[in-house]
C-alpha cells in the first residue's frame, strides 16, 4: 500500500498492511533542510524544499503543509510576533473592544495563504500520488480567540448570542480555507482547534456542536477527509467532538489515547495520536521513542489508528528520534526486539573494536536502524558506498544494523546516542544529517591528515 | 443575618453582582471582613480550584468565578487594609520572554489571589531581570514563571539564573508551569516547585509561604 492507500483505508475503517504515520513536521520541516522557522513561514521555495526533505526523510503516509493557525488570523487583521524557533504568535485582537461581527472572508491571495496554497499544489505535483496531504485550518473556536482575545470565555458566560454569531463568521472562514485546501489537491482537511480542550462538555454542546458539525459536512462533501486536532486535555470533549462527524480526531499526550480510543471506535471515527512532544520527542532519546511508540500501539485497540506526534513538533526535534518513530510505526515486531534487546543487560559486546589509532586505510562505519526500511539509515548508507565507489575502493565501509543485539552492544561500547550516523576512523562524522559526497570525501581527508 | 456558604455558592457559579451584594450585606451585619473572605469568597474560589483540576470546570467557569470575586473584594479591600489584615505571601508571575500565551498564567493569578496571595502579575514577555526587579520591589517571596512554547520554556533557566546573578536566589522560591513543562525539567533548570495545574500552584505557593 502507498502512504495515501493507508490513510485513505484507515480513515474509512478498511485494514492496512502498516499502521498510518503522520508526521506534524510544522516549522520542524525547516530543520531538515538548514532554514529557521521564520523562513519556512514566509518564502515558498524554502518551504517547499523542507517540506521534500520531510518527505524524504520521515517516510510520511500523510503530512501536513504547513502547521500555522495563525495565517487566518493575520489577514484578519491580528498582529503577529515572529520566532526563528517556532511558528508566529498572535499579539493583538482587532475585536477585543468590540462586539462587531466581522464579514469579510480570506481571499487565497491574502497574506500569506498564497504561499501555503503554491506548497500544497507543487506538493501534490510532487509527492501526492503516494502521499496524503493535510491541509490545516484553524479551528473556528480558536479563530475566534485569536479575533476577540481571551475575553471570548467570559462572553461565553455573558453574552452567548454574541458568542454564537462569532463562531457563525469563523465556521464560514473555516469553510471557505478548506474550499481552497480541497481546490489545491489537499486529501485530508484538519481542523485545529487547541482550545477545545478549555471548556465544557456542556459549552461544547451549547456553542461548537453545530458550527463544527456543520464543517465537517461541508468537507466530506467536497469528497475529501476530515480531521479535528485538539492540544491540551481534551478528554471531557472526546465524545462530544465524535458527534460533530470528522473522520479523524488527533489528541495530543494529555488525553490517555487507549481510553479516548475506547469512544472513538463506537462512533467508527479514526483516532491519532499521541507520542509525547517534550518528554520524549525533544528531550528523549532513539530508545525513549521506540519504546513510547512500541508502548503506544500495544496500548489501544486494534485499527483505526493514525501513530502522530502530540501536535506540531518543536522546532528542535532531534531527527533521529523521528526516524526512530517512524520505524516503530512501520517496523514494529522488528523494533520491539531491539527496544528488548536494548533493555536488557545481558547482551554484552564481545568482539573486539578496530584498532583505530593504526588503520591501514579510512574506515568507515555506518550504524543505522536498518537501511532496508528507514529512509535516513539508506541515505546515509548510499552516501558511503557512493563515496567508496567515487574514491576506487580506497576506503573501508561496513553497516551496522541495530536490529541485531551484537550491534547494540557494539553501539553501547562506543557510546553511541543517534542512528543513523556515520563514523570515520572511530570518530563521529554526522548523525541524522546526510552529508554529500563532496562532504564526506573532504572528512575522510580531514581525518587522515 | 449574611449568608457565607450563599456567599461561596454565588461566587462559584460567577454572579459578580449577588456576590457583591451579599458582601456589602455580610458586612453591614458587622462580619469582619476576615471573615467574609475566608468564609465566603475564598472559600468558594477553593470550590472552583478544585474543581478545575479535577475537570469538572473549564477555563469560562473560572474566568467568571473570578469577576464575581474582584466584585466581592472591592467592598471588602479597605476594610482589609484598615484592619491591617496582611496578605499571606506576595508572588510575582509573568509568561517568559519570547512568549505571548496569558490565559494560563492568568488562572494562576486568580487562584492565588483566591488564596489570600498578594500577586504581583508582569503580563506576558517578560525578560529575567524584571522578575528580578519586581521581587525586590515588592518583597515577594515567590517568583512563578509561565511558557506555553516548548521554545520559550528553556527562557525559565534564565530566570533562575537572574536570581543567582543577583545574589538573591536563595531569598526567592521559583515556581515554573504551563504546557510542556515537567517536573524534570523543573529539576533540571534548578527551579523549586513544579505544578501541573493553576489550583495547584496556588496551593504550592501557599504552602511555600507558610513554610
Amino acid at each position: 500500500m502507498t502512504g495515501k492507500e493507508r490513510i485513505a483505508a484507515v480513515l474509512c475503517g478498511r485494514e492496512t498492511d502498516k499502521i498510518p504515520w503522520l508526521p506534524f513536521a510544522g516549522v520542524h520541516a525547516g530543520k531538515l533542510a538548514g532554514f529557521n522557522a521564520r523562513e519556512v513561514s514566509t518564502d515558498p521555495d524554502k518551504l517547499l524544499k523542507s517540506l521534500l526533505e520531510v518527505h524524504r526523510i520521515y517516510k510520511p503516509d500523510g503530512q501536513p503543509v504547513m502547521f500555522d493557525l495563525q495565517i487566518e488570523a493575520e489577514i484578519l487583521g491580528c498582529d503577529l510576533v515572529w520566532s526563528d524557533s517556532g511558528p508566529p504568535t498572535v499579539s493583538s485582537h482587532p475585536l477585543a473592544d468590540t462586539q462587531e461581527i466581522p464579514d469579510r472572508i480570506p481571499a487565497s491571495h491574502e497574506g500569506r495563504l498564497g504561499l501555503e496554497l503554491e506548497a500544497m499544489k507543487a506538493m501534490k505535483q510532487q509527492v501526492g500520488a503516494e502521499t496524503a496531504l493535510y491541509g490545516l485550518c484553524c479551528g473556528p473556536f480558536t479563530l475566534a480567540s485569536h479575533l476577540r482575545g481571551t475575553n471570548i470565555f467570559m462572553d461565553m458566560v455573558l453574552d452567548p448570542e454574541y458568542v454564537n454569531q462569532l463562531l457563525a463568521y469563523t465556521c464560514r472562514v473555516s469553510m471557505q480555507m478548506a474550499d481552497y485546501f480541497i481546490d489545491a489537491g489537499m486529501d485530508v482537511v484538519a481542523v485545529v482547534d487547541p482550545l477545545i480542550s478549555q471548556i465544557s462538555p456542556d459549552h461544547f454542546g451549547e456553542f461548537m456542536e453545530e458550527p463544527f458539525a456543520q464543517l465537517f459536512a461541508h468537507i466530506r462533501k467536497q469528497g475529501a477527509f476530515s480531521s479535528f486536532f485538539v492540544c491540551g486535555n481534551a478528554t471531557m470533549n472526546i465524545e462530544p467532538m465524535c458527534r460533530t462527524a470528522p473522520d479523524s480526531i488527533s489528541v495530543d499526550e494529555n488525553v490517555d489515547l487507549a481510553a479516548a480510543k475506547q469512544i472513538t471506535d463506537r462512533y467508527d471515527i479514526t483516532i491519532g495520536g499521541n507520542i509525547p512532544l517534550t518528554t520524549v520527542m525533544l528531550y528523549g532519546n532513539q530508545q525513549d521513542n521506540m519504546k513510547s511508540t512500541v508502548d503506544l500501539i500495544d496500548s489501544v485497540t486494534p485499527g483505526r489508528l493514525i501513530v502522530a506526534p502530540g501536535c506540531d513538533m518543536p522546532y528542535d526535534v532531534p531527527i533521529e528520534n523521528t526516524l526512530a518513530i517512524e520505524q516503530a510505526v512501520h517496523e514494529t515486531e522488528t523494533v520491539r526486539t531491539m527496544v528488548e534487546n536494548y533493555q536488557s543487560s545481558e547482551i554484552e559486546f564481545t568482539g573486539t573494536l578496530p584498532d583505530y589509532g593504526n588503520l591501514q586505510r579510512p574506515l568507515i562505519e555506518v550504524f543505522t536502524l536498518d537501511s532496508a526500511t528507514c529512509a535516513a539509515c539508506t541515505y546515509m548508507m548510499a552516501a558511503a558506498e557512493e563515496v567508496k565507489v567515487f574514491l576506487e575502493d580506497s576506503i573501508d565501509v561496513v553497516e551496522y544494523k541495530y536490529t541485531l543485539p551484537e550491534n547494540i552492544a557494539r553501539c553501547r561500547e562506543m557510546g553511541i546516542k543517534q542512528l543513523p550516523s556515520i563514523y570515520i576512523n572511530g570518530r563521529l562524522a554526522y548523525s541524522s544529517i546526510i552529508p554529500s559526497r563532496e562532504e564526506l570525501v573532504q572528512r575522510i581527508k580531514e581525518a587522515q591528515s | 443575618m449574611a449568608d457565607l456558604k450563599a456567599l461561596s455558592e454565588f461566587l462559584q457559579k460567577g454572579k459578580a453582582k449577588e456576590v457583591k451584594e451579599l458582601t456589602q450585606q455580610a458586612v453591614d451585619e458587622g462580619l469582619g471582613p476576615q471573615e467574609i473572605l475566608e468564609g465566603g469568597l475564598m472559600a468558594g474560589m477553593d470550590v472552583i480550584g478544585k474543581k478545575f483540576k479535577n475537570n469538572e470546570v473549564f477555563v469560562p467557569e473560572v474566568l467568571i468565578a473570578a469577576r464575581a470575586m474582584n466584585a466581592g473584594m472591592e467592598v471588602l479591600k479597605p476594610l482589609l487594609a484598615d484592619a491591617g489584615v496582611k496578605a499571606r505571601g506576595t508572588v510575582v508571575i509573568g509568561t517568559v520572554k519570547g512568549d505571548l500565551h496569558d490565559i494560563g498564567k492568568n488562572l494562576v493569578a486568580m487562584m492565588m489571589e483566591g488564596k489570600g496571595l498578594t500577586v504581583v502579575d508582569l503580563g506576558t514577555d517578560v525578560p529575567a531581570e524584571k522578575f528580578v526587579e519586581a521581587v525586590n520591589a515588592n518583597n515577594a517571596q515567590i517568583v512563578a514563571c509561565s511558557a506555553l512554547l516548548t521554545t520559550t520554556m528553556k527562557e525559565m533557566e534564565q530566570v533562575v539564573k537572574a536570581f543567582q546573578d543577583a545574589g538573591t536566589r536563595d531569598q526567592v522560591k521559583v515556581m515554573v508551569g504551563g504546557a510542556p513543562v515537567t517536573d524534570s525539567f523543573c529539576s533540571s533548570i534548578g527551579a523549586d516547585v513544579y505544578s501541573p495545574d493553576a489550583a495547584s500552584a496556588a496551593e504550592a505557593a501557599v504552602e511555600l509561604c507558610d513554610a
